[in-house]
């Protein structure tokens, strides 16, 4: 072998390009912990009722069906009342937590509304978030108990109705607009302290300018049947508020424009349609009225009319205060008057300005009476009206409300006058009247039977004869005639004389025994207006 | 010992001979190429310290992420579960297989660890004049070499169950990056064994020690 081909034998001591490998593990491994490190989100903490459903390493947090993270632990909350879920979100989820953010479980859920949440039934429930977008951040929440009908941050109108009674409206019914739904009912809520129920209610941004101050809610659930002074009315709503309830708004005629709303607003909820017509003004004067009547027909809710033109309705019948008061008192109604109904504005101003009218009015003659509506319902309502002959009186108060007098009328009035026509009749002595008139008739009778009395006729002839006679001597041109003439004329010169002297003698008496002093004209002083 | 005392026999290289990887005939040092078989030739594997060391350490950081992250998920009805080594052995107890919980431990658990820390103190016992229990290290190197490819019975079983639970929507498997580091830490380490020379062990063996 040649000598070039031995081999030097040598110790080698360089670094072998083996440690190529650990360094890249090591790389790789170091990478990862950074990426890891770098990803992770916030951790926040859910409150919630019961861990029902929430499984830490398992359950997902998810925006729009996106997962941003996931529950790592659930503990029992520092109250032992309820379980605190702490989740792991992905970095990009952190601007999402905001001070509004809410958070509630996604369970399989079946309602009136239908049926959401099947995917759960097998993966099991995951916790949604709703982003937030108030300023503040936070990192610890409390969850929702049921999934909001509008999630936070959704464009739209939030106002607030307050009405008497829950009927059939539950939360997740819609709110119509002409029978289109145009938002939902977000809550319901039992107010204890006013005993009024509290919808929260969200009106699609879309729709937004369809509220307006001037828009009013009424319940339109079900179908009602009403018998008032207008007469008989059945109502019936859509055949979707029919099964599952609602609530319509829209603007009653002859409303004022309204302003546009803001969120919070707080609007009255109608029980239904024809309630809104009978009253749809917020701003209402409460008077009492004081029937020293009968009210029967007059019910809660009949129309206060001015000359025909409804202008409020009767809100009560203060029937404990009858009861209270003594026998024949009158009997207090309480009415309400709309300044809106008047044209007036429907806010403080409109109010006084109500206020003062009816003062007036009262002072001027107005008052109130019950008539009927309705014939074949007997049902009555309030009118007021100017009264001339009636004795001056002005408001009054009842228990610290204004009233305005009344007049007893109608049926009751006319009982009351042919009572008293009848009463007189009574008291006239007909039968003493009959009795002479009878022996007035037997004396004519006898008259008449008088040869005298039949020669009459005869004898009147010749007097008018005679009277014939002396008329002609009364013609326009004999002397007789002139004569009178003169003596009249003279007659009528001789009246003035007296009368000028009357009017001396009125103005001056003493001018009989004084000569006469002409004194200046009186003139006003200047300079006063 | 029978009569194999290093001192006494000498190593081919103490002869001034080279032996064959491939063929293992012994060559004259001086010799660059196997005069019968044409392979190099190296007195000893190259940087074989260097490169078992490297591969091992590559072995042990390969083996934290490959008990940290999951090294299968379940999906069961569209649930997933995932599932690390150690909680699949901790499931396991938890349900009273423990045979099984056992097999899995020792393949999974306690072998890498051994093959990891015999080959580290292999590596380290090699360097410098640290010439003790000669036989002993050898015995433990042939069963590092032996044990360590049994390792992979639970990349196996991961790719098993992956391939055959395929049930639609009703349950699935999948493998988790777990099982990538652990089959390239198995892979690797078995590289680390077979780059470590055991005759590294008797050259510590001076000549003149006997």
């Amino acid at each position: 072998m040649a000598e070039v081909n031995k081999a030097q034998v040598s110790e080698k001591k360089r670094t072998s390009p083996v440690w190529i490998v650990p360094a890249v593990a090591l790389l790789i491994g170091l990478w990862m912990l950074v990426d890891a490190y770098r990803s992770q989100g916030p951790l926040v903490e859910i409150q919630f009722p019961t861990a029902s459903g929430i499984e830490p390493g398992k359950t997902k947090v998810k925006v729009l069906d996106v997962e941003v993270g996931e529950v790592s632990s659930v503990t029992l909350g520092e109250d032992l009342k309820s379980v605190v879920a702490t989740a792991r979100l992905d970095k990009e989820a952190e601007p999402l937590l905001r001070e509004d953010t809410q958070f509630w479980v996604v369970t399989a859920r079946f309602g009136v509304q239908g049926i959401s949440g099947i995917s759960t039934i097998l993966s099991g429930g995951y916790i949604q978030l709703a982003p937030g977008e108030a300023p503040g951040e936070r990192r610890a929440f409390v969850g929702l108990p049921e999934p909001p009908v509008t999630p936070a941050g959704t464009p739209g109108l939030k106002i607030e109705l307050v009405g008497d009674e829950a009927g059939s409206i539950v939360a997740g019914d819609p709110v119509l607009h002409k029978g289109y739904p145009v938002g939902r009912i977000e809550s319901a809520k039992l107010d204890v302290g006013t005993e009024t129920m509290r919808y929260a209610v969200f009106i699609e941004a879309e729709y937004e300018s369809l509220v307006t101050s001037a828009t009013r809610f009424w319940n339109a659930s079900g179908f009602t049947f009403n018998a008032t002074a207008d007469g008989i009315q059945l109502e019936a709503g859509s055949m979707m508020t029919l099964l599952m309830g609602g609530v319509s708004f829209g603007e009653p005629a002859g409303m004022r424009p309204g302003q546009s709303v803001t969120d919070g607003m707080s609007f009255k909820l109608y029980p239904d349609y024809p309630s809104v017509n009978r009253a749809p003004h917020r701003e209402v004067v409460e008077y009492v009225l004081r029937f020293e009547q009968s009210i029967r027909g007059l019910s809660e809710g009949a129309s206060v009319e001015y000359r025909g033109i409804p202008v409020g309705r009767v809100e009560d019948i203060l029937i404990e205060d009858v009861s209270m008061a003594g026998a024949g008192e009158p009997i207090p109604v309480l009415i309400t008057l709309q300044p809106g109904r008047l044209f007036l504005s429907d806010d403080a101003a409109g109010v006084a300005q109500l206020r003062k009218a009816v003062s007036n009015s009262v002072t001027l003659g107005m008052r109130a009476s019950l008539a009927t509506g309705s014939l074949l319902t007997g049902k009555k309502y309030v009118s007021l009206d100017m009264r001339s002959h009636v004795p001056r009186q002005s408001e009054g108060t009842y228990k610290g409300r204004p009233t305005i007098p009344t007049l007893t009328s109608g049926l009751d009035g006319l009982e009351v006058q042919v009572s008293e026509l009848l009463q007189k009749i009574n008291e006239m002595p007909l039968e003493e009247f009959v009795v002479s008139a009878t022996s007035l008739l037997d004396d004519v009778g006898g008259l008449m039977g008088d040869p005298a009395v039949k020669q009459l006729p005869a004898s009147l002839a010749g007097t008018l004869a005679a009277l014939e006679q002396t008329l002609g001597s009364l013609s326009s041109d004999s002397a007789l005639q002139e004569q009178l003439q003169i003596t009249l004329e003279e007659l009528g010169r001789s009246l003035v004389s007296v009368r000028l002297l009357a009017d001396t003698l009125n103005e001056q008496p003493n001018s009989l025994l004084f000569t006469q002093e002409r004194r200046p004209d009186p003139v006003p002083p200047e300079g006063s207006r | 010992m029978s009569g194999v005392n290093p001192g006494a026999v000498g190593t081919a290289a103490s002869q001034g001979r080279v032996s064959c990887h491939q063929c293992l005939k012994l060559s004259d040092k001086t010799e660059t190429k196997c005069g019968l078989c044409g392979a190099r030739l190296h007195s000893r594997i190259p940087d074989s310290r260097e490169r078992t060391i490297a591969l091992t350490l590559t072995g042990a950081l390969l083996y934290l992420p490959a008990n940290a992250l999951p090294i299968m998920t379940t999906i069961q009805l569209g649930d997933p579960t995932e599932s690390t080594i150690l909680g699949g052995i901790l499931l396991l107890l938890h349900h009273g297989e423990y045979p099984i919980a056992g097999v899995i431990f020792v393949a999974s658990v306690m072998v890498p660890i051994a093959k990891l820390l015999a080959l580290g103190w292999l590596s380290w016992s090699i360097a410098g004049s640290r010439g003790i229990a000669h036989h002993q290290r050898t015995r433990l190197y042939r069963m590092t070499e032996l044990i360590g490819k049994w390792s992979m019975t639970d990349v196996f079983v991961v790719a098993v169950l992956v391939a055959l639970i395929q049930l639609g929507g009703l349950l699935e498997i999948r493998p988790g990056p777990a099982a990538v580091a652990f089959g390239v830490m198995v892979v690797v380490t078995m590289f680390a064994a077979e780059s470590f020379d055991p005759r590294l062990i008797w050259d510590q063996e001076g000549p003149g020690d006997g």
